[in-house]
């Protein structure tokens, strides 16, 4: 057995080496599915994610679109591979947890994504997770801007996410407390933390989950932490992105 | 409070990427893949006040803080090392070595690797956590260097290689990165002295490739001999089991494997409970088992197989024709095995040795003999042990163990430790030091107990002083409870109030000191205590209301207003858990500047309270009550005696003595109401030591005497207590600290009704408390006042032991207290001196929102532990004192014989136990010395049945003694020539 989060206050060293503001290493591609209208593949340290988006298409007759008929709906599947978790096991698809995370990432577009321009269609996000370690919200929300914006879905900003923990619960003192950032599965497992997305250059904030209890006084640096970290990612999603318009751009040239 | 719009300014560190995949099994035996990344940097720092490099490139924490270096510039220098040295120890090293590095004034500035952390982890909970300690210990510089996440000292498995080597090689390295960096950083510093960087490993072949590579390395043993005091740390190297020859002839049966034990247990074929050794007989232990009423009986060193009394045992029940009656005999092992040689284990016959086969032997034949009365009962053997709760113990070194020529000499010998606690086997222990022990009080640690060895084998820790002086004896007594006595360090005292003494109640209402709280100073309060108490925790009062029902106030010292949930100062008290009364010492959970002055519910001063406050009609019914902060000035001190007579003494009519005298008046209406609803009046045997105040030598034992007054505050705290504990509960059912007693099985009164009905003719009813509480009543003699006690006494051993618990844990019928007969009961009153009252104002005061419950008291989890720690603190605070009362009336008793009435309350086949209730002592006689015989055992005739035993005594002829009689005895004390220790001894008159 290893050691766990409670060595942290020793060094000030997570258990993977890094420091409470460091994020993993974040990888991304797009474009990976030539097949699907618009798709992306992600890596936030262990946790590896492919997402294809499917639409705007015109929204199938019957069910209960009616309400939305005047912009588009957003439909979020989440798949977890049977190798994506420590145990091969296959989850059902009625899963709580993971109709959760998919209503939760629809409703994060839906502020971003300009719907209105779409009546009567359904914009569908396709999320197969490879692999888990941790932080696998905040991974799918930015595997999900990727893909939309390979998809050419007109949004008004990226969203990006991460989460943040704080340092060994309640039983440290309030001094000694740091937030982490970007949390793999062990410290997810260990500690209190929350997942929050933003989407602008003025932190706004379009998710934010906290399961756990945290201490009150303890939230606003997670917060805070956690807005910095997605804009430090809104910065590395730009990049990808504006690397992968460069390649399009020089291909039509070429 | 920090800012949202606050930019962390973000380090893009220069890390590299690794990672580390192992395969780990779980219980359930599935097999995980586990990939792990690691990132790899180089701003860890080296920690050496030498370094300056490190210094400028150290990162730091969320809140600027950085830390600061740990080891020495200037470390300890030795013989071989005159520049000085830095340690890093291997994982062995510190399992095999762990009192050894927290020897004081040795092994300081100690690198510890992640590496040997993590393994050390692994290998054994308690022992890492002895090691996290370390690191946080000031004055021993151990410094945690995280090498797996350092570029240039990580080191990556090769093909092939097992995790032991490539541990011992990230060892190696790191070492050696060490070395360089340090001769680096001296050079840069232009300084001369350069410590040598030394590993300590006892793997040869890991020394031999530390050679190849330039690394000092050392075996642990060779090491410590170069140091100062050399033979006192070496006597702290625990044995090593391969070191012994290995022909060894094998005493014990081998345990069986943990998976087969977990799989018997499950199948309901073995049984898992603690192993509990009497203290009368040393060689007949017992251990409780959901699967039987009756406790299984584990007879004979075969049969325990190696298990000390403490540990988690699995064990097998024996066919039912080996089953046994309990012993009816005394069977002490210094008496038994008094000659044995520590050092030649090969000659001897056996694992149960000649003198030991026939005391047990006598006992076979007796409980053939005996018949109906005393039935047969399960027996079992030990086939296992889950976990070991081996501690410290301190007990003497035998003198006959000590070998004749070598009483002054200095070579290496084994010498047998006989522990004060009577049920743990002597310790054989190798030492050096063996004359100077000799009649010292001896701390040592047990670390093994092979198959080949009839006795475990430990290691000396250290001296505690000489036998029978109040020091070593009053430090011994706290270690044996695990009392923690240490001075409080410095991280707890900054906590206090910066004030001091001159702290005072804000004289302004806007402080936020005084936000919520009630200005109660009008009240006319006054306390009610033992004589010279200074930690006053409660104070009273009543008042008349005009429609004729009483106002009545319980106040207590607000703790939790000076003590904040996980500062050091709280998780010092939550440790300790309790104060510990000792005759002539007070260990305090909380510091004196808080415990005695700053929450003391002085008089004439104001102070911070927590107030319970009914309105109680004229029969002590509660119509309400208020529960809420405030501020107090109490009226005066009492002591109970003085509060008596102002009570009694019609001439003062005073508002203040009035007031006292509502408070008598409800308090008799109070307990008259408990006793009817079954309410339990218990009785131990209590005694004060009367010291000279000088030098706190005792001079006399005098029993406690109890006051109305005495009645008066306990009933009052009670209902407080009771209160507050369904107020709690409502609040937060999940966790509320509350304190249960639960009703004792029947079983454990069959004994004690048995000897009443045949002694006495009385008939003791246990099917309810108010039942018991009321035969209780019936089992009285007039001619004999103290009967009633001893039957109380006996009673009282019968029961279960109260214990605090987490409201969520348990269902609410189960929540009873058996001894109050309350539904619900928990302890409020006493936050000075106890943890779970300072836990359970915390609640209250968020039950009442007066401030948000903090996260440690929402987590039932965490509650559990604090839980946990607290009823073992608490049960050990007891038996210290009660230890610490028993030292003392020996000491009262030195060099006096006395002559004093006593009540036999065991029968044993070869002697009984009596108790003299004048000085509270309980003694064996045995008839062996009753007859006058130097060494073998002597037997009476033994009526198990009538609990009566006949037989001689020297120059008096025939006697009888029976359960219960009273019996004149003459108390003594003795030296034992063996231990050179003094022991009170009683004999009949
Ligand atoms: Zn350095």
């Amino acid at each position: 057995m290893p050691l766990d989060t409670s060595t942290y206050i020793l060094a000030h060293l997570r258990l993977d080496g890094r420091r409470w503001n460091e994020l993993r290493r974040l990888q991304a591609q797009m474009s990976t599915q030539a097949a699907a209208d618009g798709s992306s593949y992600f890596e936030m340290g262990n946790t590896k994610i492919i997402c294809t988006v499917a639409g705007p298409q015109e929204q199938k007759s019957g069910g209960g679109g009616r309400s939305q008929q005047d912009k588009a709906k957003i439909e979020v599947e989440v798949n977890f591979a049977g190798f994506s978790g420590m145990d091969r096991k296959k989850r059902a698809r009625s899963d709580k947890r993971t109709s959760e995370m998919q209503h939760t990432i629809a409703s994060a577009f839906e502020s971003t994504l300009l719907t209105h321009l779409f009546p009567h269609s359904t914009i569908t996000l396709n999320l197969h997770i490879l692999s888990q370690d941790g932080s696998l919200l905040a991974a799918c929300l930015n595997a999900a801007t990727l893909a939309l914006v390979d998809a050419g879905i007109p949004m008004t900003d990226y969203i990006s996410a991460t989460t943040v923990a704080t340092t060994a619960s309640y039983a440290d003192k309030e001094e000694e407390a740091d937030p982490l950032l970007d949390l793999n599965g062990l410290e997810e497992q260990e500690l209190p933390f929350l997942t929050i997305a933003s989407s602008g250059g003025e932190d706004r904030v379009c998710s934010l989950v906290l399961e756990t209890k945290v201490h009150m006084a303890r939230l606003e640096p997670m917060i805070s932490v956690g807005l910095d970290g997605c804009s430090q990612i809104r910065g590395i999603l730009d990049g990808v992105i504006r690397a992968h318009g460069r390649k399009v751009l020089e291909g039509k040239v070429g | 409070m920090t800012s949202l719009k606050r930019s962390h300014a973000t380090i893009t560190p220069t890390t590299t990427l690794s990672s580390k995949t192992y395969l780990r099994t779980l219980k359930s035996g599935k097999v995980q893949k586990i990939v792990r990344e690691l990132y790899l940097r180089q701003d860890i720092p080296c920690s050496s006040q030498l370094c300056t490099v490190c210094l400028e490139q150290q990162a730091s924490g969320y809140h600027q803080k950085a830390a600061p270096f740990v080891l020495s510039a200037t470390p300890a220098a030795t013989k071989q090392f005159p520049q000085g040295h830095y340690l890093i120890p291997d994982t062995n090293a510190f399992l095999n070595g762990m009192d050894l590095f927290e020897a004081e004034g040795a092994f300081t500035d100690v690198i510890v690797l992640q590496t040997v952390l993590e393994e050390v982890k692994n290998r054994s909970l308690p022992l890492y956590h002895r090691l996290i300690a370390l690191t946080k210990n000031d004055g021993k510089r151990f410094y945690v260097f995280f090498n797996d996440f350092r570029l240039e000292t990580y080191v990556q498995r090769e093909a092939g290689e097992t995790i032991n080597d490539r541990n011992d090689r990230a060892i190696r390295k790191a070492t050696a990165w060490y070395n360089e960096h340090l001769q680096q950083a001296a050079s840069a510093r232009k300084s001369v002295r350069c410590p040598a960087v030394v590993m300590i490993s006892d793997d040869r072949d890991n020394i031999r490739k530390g050679k190849a590579e330039n690394v000092t390395a050392f075996p642990l043993r060779d090491y410590v001999s170069q140091l100062p005091e050399a033979d006192k740390l070496l006597d702290m190297i625990p044995e090593r089991s391969s070191t012994r020859d290995g022909k060894a002839e094998l005493f014990y049966p081998e345990y069986m494997s943990m998976s087969a034990m977990l799989t018997g247990v499950k199948a309901g074929t073995l049984h898992q409970g603690i192993f509990n050794v009497s203290t009368y007989n040393y060689l007949e232990g017992s251990v409780h088992v959901p699967a039987f009423d009756r406790q299984l009986i584990i007879q004979g060193r075969e049969n325990s197989n190696r298990a000390v009394s403490g540990d988690v045992v699995v064990v097998e029940v024996l066919p039912k024709d080996q089953w046994k009656a309990p012993s009816s005999k005394v069977i002490e092992e210094d008496e038994v095995n008094k000659n044995e040689n520590a050092d030649n284990e090969d000659e001897s016959e056996g694992i149960v040795t000649e003198q030991e086969r026939r005391a047990l032997q006598e006992e076979v034949k007796k409980t053939h003999a005996s018949g109906l009365e005393n039935q047969p009962r399960p027996t079992a053997r030990v086939v296992g042990v889950i976990k070991r709760n081996w501690r410290q113990y301190v007990g003497h070194i035998d003198r006959d163990s000590v070998r004749g020529g070598s009483k002054n000499g200095q070579a290496q010998q084994t010498v047998f430790l006989i522990p004060m606690d009577k049920r743990v086997p002597k310790i054989r222990v190798r030492t050096r030091q063996a004359a100077d022990l000799l009649g010292k009080r001896v701390l040592v640690a047990v670390d093994s107990w092979g198959r080949d060895s009839r006795y475990p084998v430990g290691h000396f820790v250290r001296s505690l002083g000489e036998l029978e002086t109040k020091g070593a004896e009053t430090e011994a007594l706290l270690l044996e409870w695990d009392v923690q006595y240490r001075p409080f360090p410095k991280t707890v005292l900054d906590c206090l109030p910066a004030e001091g003494h001159d702290w005072k109640v804000p004289a302004s209402k806007e402080d936020p000191g005084w936000r919520g709280r009630r200005d109660l100073r009008d009240l006319i309060i006054c306390s009610i205590d033992p004589p010279g108490c200074v930690d006053i925790d409660d104070a009273l009062h009543a008042k008349k209301l005009p429609n004729g029902n009483f106002e009545v106030g319980v106040h207590i010292a607000d703790v939790s207003n000076f003590v904040r949930p996980n500062n050091a100062m709280d998780k010092e008290a939550s440790l300790r858990g309790t104060t510990v009364y000792l005759v002539d010492k007070r260990i305090d959970m909380l510091p004196m500047l808080l415990g005695t002055d700053l929450c003391s519910l002085k008089p004439y001063v104001e102070r911070f309270a927590f107030s319970v406050i009914w309105e109680l009609d004229q029969d002590a019914n509660i119509v309400s009550a208020d529960y809420t902060k405030s501020v107090i000035r109490s009226r005066e001190a009492f002591s109970y005696q003085a509060a008596q007579l102002r009570i009694d003494d019609d001439s003062q009519q005073d508002e203040l003595t009035q007031g006292m005298r509502r408070l008598m008046m409800l308090s008799k209406k109070l307990r008259g109401k408990r006793m009817a609803a079954g309410a339990l009046n218990l009785a131990s045997p209590e005694v004060r030591v009367e010291a000279e105040s000088e030098t706190s030598d005792p001079i006399d034992v005098k029993t406690k005497e109890l006051l109305d007054t005495n009645q008066l505050v306990e009933e009052f705290m009670l209902l407080a207590n009771i209160s507050v504990a369904s107020k709690i509960n409502d609040a937060f059912p999940q966790t509320a600290l509350l304190r249960r007693h639960a009703a004792p099985p029947k079983t454990n009164f069959e004994e004690l009704s048995n000897q009443l009905k045949v002694k006495k003719g009385m008939e003791l009813r246990t099917d309810s408390s108010k039942a018991l509480a009321d035969s209780l009543d019936t089992c009285a003699e007039p001619a004999n006042p103290f009967f009633n006690t001893l039957v109380r006494i006996l009673a009282t051993r019968c029961m279960m032991s109260a214990e605090y618990f987490c409201a969520g844990t348990l269902s609410y019928p189960e929540f009873r207290h058996y001894g109050l007969a309350s539904e619900i009961y928990t302890h409020f009153t006493s936050p000075i001196r106890r943890y779970a009252d300072l836990e359970v104002h915390r609640q209250l005061a968020a039950a009442i929102d007066y401030e948000p419950l903090d996260a440690s008291l929402q987590s039932r989890s965490k509650l559990e532990g604090v839980c946990r720690n607290i009823n073992f603190r608490h049960r050990n605070a007891q038996q210290a004192g009660r230890a610490s009362v028993e030292f003392y009336v020996g000491q009262a008793l030195k060099g006096r014989v006395l002559e004093e009435d006593g009540f036999v309350m065991r029968i044993f086949s070869n002697g009984f136990v009596v108790f003299v209730p004048r000085f509270g002592i309980e003694g064996l006689i045995r008839l062996k010395d009753l007859a006058g015989s130097e060494r073998d055992e002597v037997d009476g005739v033994f009526d198990q049945a009538e609990y009566k035993l006949e037989f001689d005594a020297v120059g008096k002829g025939k006697r009888t003694v029976e359960l219960f009689q009273k019996v004149r005895v003459k108390i003594e004390d003795e030296l034992e020539g063996s231990t050179g220790k003094r022991k009170i001894k009683l004999g009949l008159v």
